[in-house]
């Protein structure tokens, strides 16, 4: 059956049967359309501790829903679906379906903090942005995002060994996050960089020597050494047990928040 | 010509009243129709006051027992004015005890009467045991525990309903009582105190948490304990299929959709109606009402706290709704007329 104003609707609140049989009788093509109620019927009270205890989301309970936020917002006046003030009202309430509907926009934010300098709560939306961004990934809403993939790769290394290899850092993030190393070095930013390093017009004017002289050595050298053999700072495995238990301890906490 | 004042009605206002004009050296007669002095928050046994934090019987009750002990001031309990003769300087009033009392003025402190919620029946008072009134739960609070009235347990969640019995065109009630949103939220925050694990939701169409109630109570309220703040007017409250929990139904406006929530406890935050002997009040004292039903006054800024009647003065929430602390000073203020006008009337007499 045909829906008038369908553009009123949910699509996914809207459900058309191939065939339906309702109390024997079979209902199906004249009566074949269901739309779902669309009333919220409970809150999940813990939702707000578990955005609270992200970092970046600790004010959100602060909102008072005056819309300033979402007023200044750099998105929105692209966007009229990016609205943090309602993404906040719902962390507040517990209505995760909602903020799940959201997943692929919620991303979008361009962190400008227009939003943070003109919230009269000080409830810093932005940071509400990255820790709801943050939990739709966590539960696998949405995919890893390439700067959680970068940081997890950092962390690891500080953990491991107290420092970090800056190389090695981007190969393996360049490997979890599956960029075409070949193509970025032959097209890509990575040659650009290359380039930059090394002063190319100097050997295309044939000016080798002055090429020679400036071409990065003993770095590139360092770096490949660093890779093979992976140092650690000094006396580190205690430290970094310590600090890998610490940080174990904040995530179980996050999640018994949640 | 006498100089004595008349002071009727032994809430904040007249008990301030009655305190200032003795203060100054008049003689002072209260006369209050019910068994107690304290005005409502005595006798509805309100908990802790806003924005002091004292318990209510402690500091209502410092001010009971300073008229009560003075000796300029005859307190005359259970008891009220029947009629009112003569003028500024020569009142005559018949109590319904039978006493005559002379006065020089008349104060007039004769307060509000509680919006009864059986007049919005969609919001289930009187129907289901577990929706009660602000003043119930003020009374939970001073006996030092929250439950639900069927059957004592203590409620998960609780939904304070905001203006109900005010800001109302469908039952004639078009004023805000001022005072329910700050006393709602910090109702919210001792419902917390009380019962950690206790949610409470408020149901709001605008917070007036005014002046300085702002942060100390509103801000407070949800950023320390959590109240949570849900833009809707409900529409309905019934009962759960369980028989055991109340449903909570209306719009919420900020999401554009149905909602229909389980609670355990339902509040209604009632207004600050006129007093319903106003009428009567008005024929008593010939003074007159204003729209809404509240006694009617006359020109504020030369003439503060006048009625219609001259040497009869009106203040508290006989006017309007109104805050303790201003009708505190509104007593102060109508002594300080009464004292006024009738030493003028005395110079002018010499
Ligand atoms: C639920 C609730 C909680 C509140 N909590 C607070 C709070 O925490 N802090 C705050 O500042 N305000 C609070 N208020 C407001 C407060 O109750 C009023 O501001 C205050 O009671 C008004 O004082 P009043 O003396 O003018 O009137 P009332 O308190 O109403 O006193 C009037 C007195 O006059 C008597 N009287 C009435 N008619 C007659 C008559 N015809 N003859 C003789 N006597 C008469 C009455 O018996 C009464 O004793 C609250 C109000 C409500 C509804
Ligand atoms: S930080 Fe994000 S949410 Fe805030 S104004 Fe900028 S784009 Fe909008
Ligand atoms: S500006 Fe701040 S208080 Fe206003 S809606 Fe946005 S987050 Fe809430
Ligand atoms: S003070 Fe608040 S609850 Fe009371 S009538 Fe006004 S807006 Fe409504």
């Amino acid at each position: 059956m045909p829906i008038h104003e369908k553009s009123l609707l949910d699509p996914n609140k809207v459900l058309t049967a191939e065939k339906l049989v309702i109390d024997g009788v079979d209902v199906s093509g004249h009566w074949n359309t269901m739309i779902l109620p669309r009333t919220v019927a409970d809150y999940d009270p813990d939702f707000q501790k578990t955005i609270r205890a992200l970092p970046g989301g600790e004010n959100v309970h602060r909102c008072w829903q005056c819309g300033s936020c979402t007023n200044s917002c750099t998105m929105y006046a692209i966007n009229t679906d990016f609205n943090p003030r309602y993404w906040i009202y719902c962390t507040n309430l517990g209505l995760q379906s909602e903020i799940v509907k959201d997943k692929d926009i919620i991303w979008q934010c361009v962190s400008c903090n227009k939003c943070t300098n003109i919230c009269p709560k000080d409830v810093r939306p932005e940071g509400v942005m990255k820790a709801l961004a943050h939990w739709l990934e966590m539960e696998g809403h949405t995919p890893k995002s390439r700067s959680s993939m970068f940081d997890e790769e950092f962390t690891r290394q500080c953990i491991e060994r107290g420092r970090i290899e800056d190389s090695e850092v981007m190969f393996k993030f360049f490997k979890a996050s599956g960029e075409d190393v070949k193509a970025l070095l032959t097209g890509g930013w990575l040659r650009v960089f290359i380039e930059r390093m090394n002063n190319l017009p100097l050997l295309k004017a044939g000016r080798i020597g002055a090429f020679l002289a400036r071409l990065p050595i003993t770095g590139p050298l360092k770096m490949g050494w660093m890779m093979l053999f992976k140092p650690r700072t000094r006396s580190w495995a205690r430290t970094g047990a310590v600090l890998a238990a610490y940080v174990e301890e904040q995530k179980r906490k996050a999640h018994a928040h949640g | 010509m006498n100089d004595t004042i008349l002071v009727v009605g032994g809430g904040p206002t007249g008990l301030a009243a009655a305190h200032g004009a003795a203060s100054v050296g008049r003689k002072v007669v209260l006369v209050e129709k019910a068994d107690r002095l304290g005005g409502a928050p005595i006798l509805s046994g309100y908990a802790k006051l806003v924005p002091s934090g004292e318990w209510a019987k402690d500091a209502i009750g410092r001010m009971i027992a300073r008229v009560e002990s003075n000796p300029l001031a005859t307190v005359h309990k259970s008891t009220r004015v029947t009629a009112l003769e003569g003028g500024p300087g020569n009142f005559s009033a018949t109590l319904s005890n039978g006493q005559q009392v002379q006065a020089g003025a008349v104060i007039l402190g004769t307060g509000f009467t509680h919006f009864d919620s059986i007049n919005k029946p969609e919001w289930g008072f009187g129907t289901y045991e577990d929706v009660v009134t602000t003043t119930q739960v003020e009374q939970m609070v001073g006996a030092g525990r929250i439950a639900c009235p069927s059957d004592g347990r203590t409620p998960e969640r609780v939904a304070i309903l905001l203006c109900v019995g005010s800001r109302d065109r469908q039952i004639g009630r078009e004023w805000c009582s001022k005072i329910c949103c700050t006393v709602s939220t910090n109702l919210a925050i001792e419902i917390k105190e009380l019962s950690p694990k206790t949610d409470v939701f408020i149901y709001y169409m605008d917070i007036r948490t005014f002046g300085l109630y702002e942060d100390k109570f509103y801000w407070t309220s949800q950023e320390e304990f959590g109240t949570k703040f849900v833009k809707a007017r409900i529409a309905e409250v019934t009962i759960a299929p369980d028989g055991k929990r109340l449903l909570v139904k209306g719009e919420d406006t900020l999401v554009k959709r149905p909602i229909v929530i389980p609670f355990d406890l339902v509040v209604h935050a009632i207004g600050m109606d006129p007093n319903e002997d106003n009428p009567e009040i008005a024929k008593v004292f010939g003074v007159g009402l204003e729209k809404h039903g509240f006694l009617d006054r006359g020109e504020h800024y030369t003439s503060s706290f006048s009625s219609t009647r001259p040497g009869v003065y009106v203040g508290g929430a006989a006017l309007a709704p109104e805050d303790i602390d201003t009708c505190v000073s509104h007593g102060l203020a109508m002594a300080m007329r009464a004292v006024g006008d009738l030493a003028a009337l005395a110079r002018k007499a010499a």
